[in-house]
Formats: structure tokens, C-alpha cells, sequence
């Protein structure tokens, strides 16, 4: 059976930890222990997140965003937000909607696909990531961790 | 064809599929080519001035951040010209775990550049995700053969963006048996894939575009050179890299925040085809066997083939990595200590994109006096102009705009210019 597979995408600088902190905080649930699920944290992917997403049966990716809004505010996309998404302007730029779009070309995307952004205030080398964001982190994992349990009960 | 001598002004505001940013202004007065300017104009990044005052350890992590694309490049450079200064024998371990690390990138960064950047250009694709609807199975083997290369720079770098385990006098650790088992098993099996990237990468028509041009690069007596050697020219010059300012000579210009260097006066190619020109006698026999199939005749004189020199290191880099591991043991010490020396260091290796220079002024307590670094792509800044006014003439004047804005495009992604990793503090001059 195909497994679930939750990625959160980062970098160490600054609130640019957001998705590597809702993973933290997913671990910290126990949610690793079901069968079939994976936790990953990847440190800007670029183009390899396209072959770490290959045989999932259900996708969730948590980034960093900065869309204007409220810092710590949770966005959840959907596919119909970025499936016409296809940039491709450079190696330098080639981020998570690049690799969906290139995935998504490649018809090897997972049947299921959830991406969330939380909004965040800068991403400075050096610097820790806001007490917003830490927040936001945690309650998104506790809303990821009961989806799991949702989908798939552990008892 | 029309006999009418036409003026056209084309500018290409941002280049596409490049590493950073760029533009290019061409202007056509009467039939000829008045104006052709590649314009780099990503900020000034003033690295060589943040290392002035940095103690030798900080320098490897410090210059990894210089480009996330060849960060290995950087550090490899760097750590050569300074153990060299300290007078550092690295342990044979060391030495061949650096070029197992350095073939990483190479892998990485030659896949990356085929698939994602070059390529789309000879299918007629915008992007590589037009490309991968046309060509899914080529994509998806250049995806996997890049993202090996990225777990062969992890291993030894702790990560592969900005990577972090070298260090002066070797490596901050070692990757355990297992780690270098399972590495060995998937080296393997991506040979049969590189050697079939070849064989497509040579099928994929080129434009014919046949211009003279010196290639420089590095060479060794037995290797075929990426983290050493001495610096040759397609002209018969071979010099260490101390003699580097001898020979070559970087100036500014106004349009660039990068600076052009020249050879003896004139532009230079630096990067895979300059290096496969140069060195391809030092490939080994199967790779060897493998272009003769290919039909590609070296030296070339095409700029188009560079992207079948990438396909044909990354089997290199490939091979190399299976053969330095093959016998791995875990090493008593991965570094030797160092004591650092007053004086000037310099170093050379083979960045992807072609040679990378450092030079460092150092006082006794080990730290930077002053910095130079002259990466690839302001080498080769000078000869993409050059390559871009003759292979317009080849290709033709008379296109209809968009195909001129096209066949430049492709001529300067042909290059795989690091234009981030190019920029440089410009001179500022006030006048009041």
C-alpha cells in the first residue's frame, strides 16, 4: 500500500523554519508510529522535491509563505490553486508550486494533495523564527494530526 | 529573403532558465549588429570584503553560501589554496573522498542544467515542464540522476544546499560503511542511465554553428581534472594557479556587475566543452568508446555540444565516485590538524560551469587579509558576447525578431551562466 508522506519544506533561516516546526511538532503527536506514514523535512528541494513526492497515495507539503497576510495565518491550497502554475524561470527560483507543476506534467502526482503555507515575517539567517509562527506551527500539526486520524483511526 | 537592410532593437529584459539575473540588449543599425550587451545587473554581493578579517575555519562555510548550486566548488577551491599556504598533507582518504564529493555536484549540477535549463530550448519548449509532456521518461531519468548526485554531496556536506563538512586539513567527519554501501549500490545503478542520457543528449540536433575559440582548463598528468591540476589553454599554455595574474586579466564594464575576463587580450572558454576539449584524453576507455559512438569529434568548435560534454561528465563524475568508494574504510581521523601561516594562498578547480580561481592574503594568525575570487561565468562573459555577435551572423540577421530573441537566448543558457555567483563589487567613483 502506497504510503502518506508529509513534507515540510524549509531553511534555517529565520521563520523560514515554519514547515520544518509543524513537522517537529506532528513528531511530537506520534502520528510517525501509524503505518505508512512518512515525515520528512527537506531543506529547499528545488526540482528534487518532484521525485520525493513519486508513490505517495496521499501528499501533504508545508511551506513558508508571504502573501500579505496576518503572520501565523494558516492557508491550505488546494490543486485547483496551482495547477496552471508553470514559471520556470530558473534554477534559483525553481520552488514547491515549480515542482508540482513539473510533477504534474510527468503524471506522477499523488492522488491526494494538500499543501498549507504559513505566513510568515522574514526568513534572516541567524535569526529564530517569530512566537507567531511557532504558534501557527503547532496548531497546524494538531489540525494535520487529527485529519490523520480522521482518515485512517489508529484504534 | 529580403534584399532590405533592416534596423531592429531587441531587449530581453530578464533571461529565462539561467542562475540569476540578467538581460540582453541587441541593436541592428543596417544589417549589422550595433549594440550587443550582456547585461548582468544582480547586486553587487560583496563577498570577497565579508571575508576580509575571518579566521581560515570560517572560510569553507562562508564561500559554500556563495552559490547553492556549486557551493562544493567554492569550498573545495578554498580549501586547496589554503592548506596548500599551511602546508597541510591531506590524507590520501581526504583527498579522494573531496573528489567523490565534488563529483556530486557535478552530477547534480550537469543534470539540473540539461533537463530543467538547456534542453527545453532544443525541443521547442518554453520550460522543462513542456518538455517533460514531450520527453517524460528523459525527465524523470535527469530528475533521478540529479538527486543522486545531491545525496552523494549530502553524504560528505551533512546537506547538499550550502553543505557544511569540509573543513582546512580534510573533512569534519565520515559517512559510516552502510551510508557508503548503500551509495555504492545506487552509483551502479545509475550507470546504465547516464550512459543512455549519452546516447540521447548526442541525438538531439544542434545548430551547426562553427566558431574559433581558446578553451581553458584545468589538467593533471592522470586524471581527468576537476578538484586539481594546473591551468592549461587550448593554445599549449600550461601554468599553476599562482600564475594565474600572469596570464589573464578581469576588467570592469560598465553594463555588468560582473566582471570580464580575457586571456592574452582576448575572451575564453571556460566549463565542460572547454574541458572535454582539453582533457578528453584522459576520460576512460568506455566513456571514451561511448563518444566515438556519439560522433561527437573533439576538439568542437560548436558551443551547442556542451550540453553532450555535461551528459558526458556526469558518467564521469559517476564512475569516478563508484571507483574512489569502492575500497572505503572509515579513516582514523577524517582531518589533520593545521597551523596557519602568514602569505598568499591561491587555488584552482573545476566548478561545473568551468574554472574557479581563489586567491587569499593571509596574516599569521590565520586570518584574511584580502579575497579574490574569479568564478566561470565572468570568464566566460566576455566569449558568450563574443559567441552571441558571431553566431547571430551564422544564424542570421534577417530572422523575424522572436527567433533572433530565441537563438540568443539559447546561445547564452548554452553556457549555464551562474550569474549570481558572478557578481562582483563595482567600482563606485563620486564626483562633486
Amino acid at each position: 500500500m502506497k504510503p502518506i508522506r508529509i513534507l515540510g519544506i524549509g531553511s534555517p533561516s529565520g521563520d523560514d523554519q515554519a514547515g520544518w516546526l509543524t513537522v517537529d511538532a506532528l513528531l511530537g503527536t506520534g502520528v510517525q508510529a501509524r503505518d505508512r506514514v512518512i515525515i520528512d523535512k527537506l531543506d529547499r528541494p528545488g526540482a528534487s522535491l518532484t521525485t520525493q513526492m513519486e508513490d505517495a497515495a496521499w501528499l501533504i507539503l508545508i511551506d513558508a509563505m508571504q502573501a500579505g497576510g496576518d503572520v501565523g495565518r494558516i492557508r491550505h491550497f488546494g490543486q485547483q490553486d496551482w495547477m496552471q502554475y508553470g514559471q520556470g524561470l530558473s534554477s534559483h527560483g525553481f520552488g514547491v508550486l515549480d515542482a508540482l507543476a513539473l510533477a504534474c506534467a510527468l503524471g506522477s502526482l499523488p492522488p491526494r494533495i494538500d499543501l498549507y503555507g504559513i505566513e510568515i515575517a522574514s526568513a534572516d539567517p541567524g535569526l529564530p523564527p517569530d512566537n507567531r509562527v511557532r504558534e501557527a506551527a503547532q496548531r497546524l500539526a494538531r489540525h494535520l494530526a487529527a485529519e490523520l486520524e480522521q482518515a485512517a483511526p489508529s484504534h | 529573403m529580403s534584399d532590405e537592410r533592416r534596423s531592429v532593437a531587441i531587449h530581453v529584459p530578464v533571461l529565462a532558465r539561467v542562475e540569476g539575473e540578467g538581460a540582453l540588449d541587441l541593436r541592428i543599425d543596417d544589417g549589422d549588429i550595433s549594440e550587443l550587451r550582456l547585461r548582468i545587473f544582480e547586486p553587487p554581493r560583496f563577498f570577497e570584503k565579508f571575508l576580509e578579517g575571518r579566521h581560515y575555519a570560517e572560510i569553507p562555510d562562508m564561500v559554500a553560501r556563495i552559490c547553492g548550486i556549486c557551493p562544493v566548488a567554492y569550498q573545495v577551491t578554498a580549501a586547496q589554496a589554503l592548506e596548500q599556504l599551511f602546508g597541510v598533507e591531506l590524507s590520501p582518504w581526504a583527498r579522494a573522498m573531496r573528489r567523490v564529493f565534488y563529483c556530486g555536484e557535478w552530477i547534480q549540477s550537469h543534470s539540473l542544467h540539461i533537463h530543467l535549463l538547456a534542453a527545453p530550448d532544443f525541443f521547442g519548449c518554453n520550460n522543462a515542464i513542456e518538455l517533460a509532456k514531450i520527453a517524460p521518461d528523459e525527465v524523470r531519468r535527469g530528475l533521478r540522476i540529479q538527486a543522486l548526485g545531491n545525496a552523494l554531496m549530502d553524504l560528505f556536506g551533512a546537506r547538499s544546499v550550502h553543505p557544511v563538512g569540509v573543513r582546512i586539513g580534510g573533512f569534519h567527519g565520515a559517512p559510516s560503511l552502510s551510508r557508503i554501501q548503500d551509495m555504492r549500490d545506487r552509483l551502479r545503478d545509475a550507470l546504465p542511465e547516464a550512459e543512455a542520457l549519452i546516447r540521447w543528449a548526442a541525438t538531439i540536433p544542434m545548430p551547426q554553428d562553427d566558431q574559433a575559440f581558446v578553451s581553458v582548463a584545468l589538467r593533471h598528468p592522470g586524471d581527468y581534472a576537476i578538484e586539481r591540476g594546473g591551468i592549461a589553454a587550448s593554445d599549449g599554455l600550461l601554468i599553476e594557479a599562482h600564475d594565474f595574474d600572469a596570464h589573464f586579466a578581469e576588467r570592469h564594464e560598465p553594463h555588468s556587475t560582473a566582471l570580464f575576463s580575457s586571456y592574452r587580450g582576448q575572451p575564453y572558454l571556460v566549463g565542460p566543452l572547454a574541458r572535454l576539449n582539453l582533457n578528453h584524453d584522459r576520460l576512460p576507455e568506455r566513456i571514451q568508446a561511448l563518444l566515438a559512438e556519439s560522433g561527437l569529434a573533439l576538439p568542437s568548435r560548436n558551443l551547442f555540444h556542451s550540453l553532450v560534454a555535461r551528459a558526458v561528465e556526469i558518467l564521469l563524475a559517476l564512475q569516478e565516485a563508484l571507483r574512489l568508494l569502492e575500497h572505503y574504510r572509515l579513516p582514523d581521523s577524517p582531518w589533520v590538524p593545521v597551523t596557519p601561516r602568514a602569505g598568499i594562498a591561491t587555488g584552482c578547480t573545476e566548478a561545473p560551469r568551468g574554472l574557479l580561481w581563489h586567491r587569499y592574503e593571509m596574516d599569521s594568525d590565520g586570518c584574511v587579509v584580502n579575497a579574490r575570487i574569479v568564478p566561470p561565468t565572468s570568464q566566460n562573459q566576455a566569449r558568450i558576447e563574443e559567441d552571441l555577435r558571431l553566431s547571430l551572423l551564422n544564424f542570421g540577421l534577417d530572422h523575424a525578431d522572436e527567433a533572433l530573441r530565441l537563438h540568443c537566448e539559447k546561445v547564452i543558457r548554452n553556457y549555464d551562466p551562474c550569474i549570481s555567483c558572478a557578481t562582483h563589487f563595482l567600482r563606485l567613483n563620486v564626483e562633486r
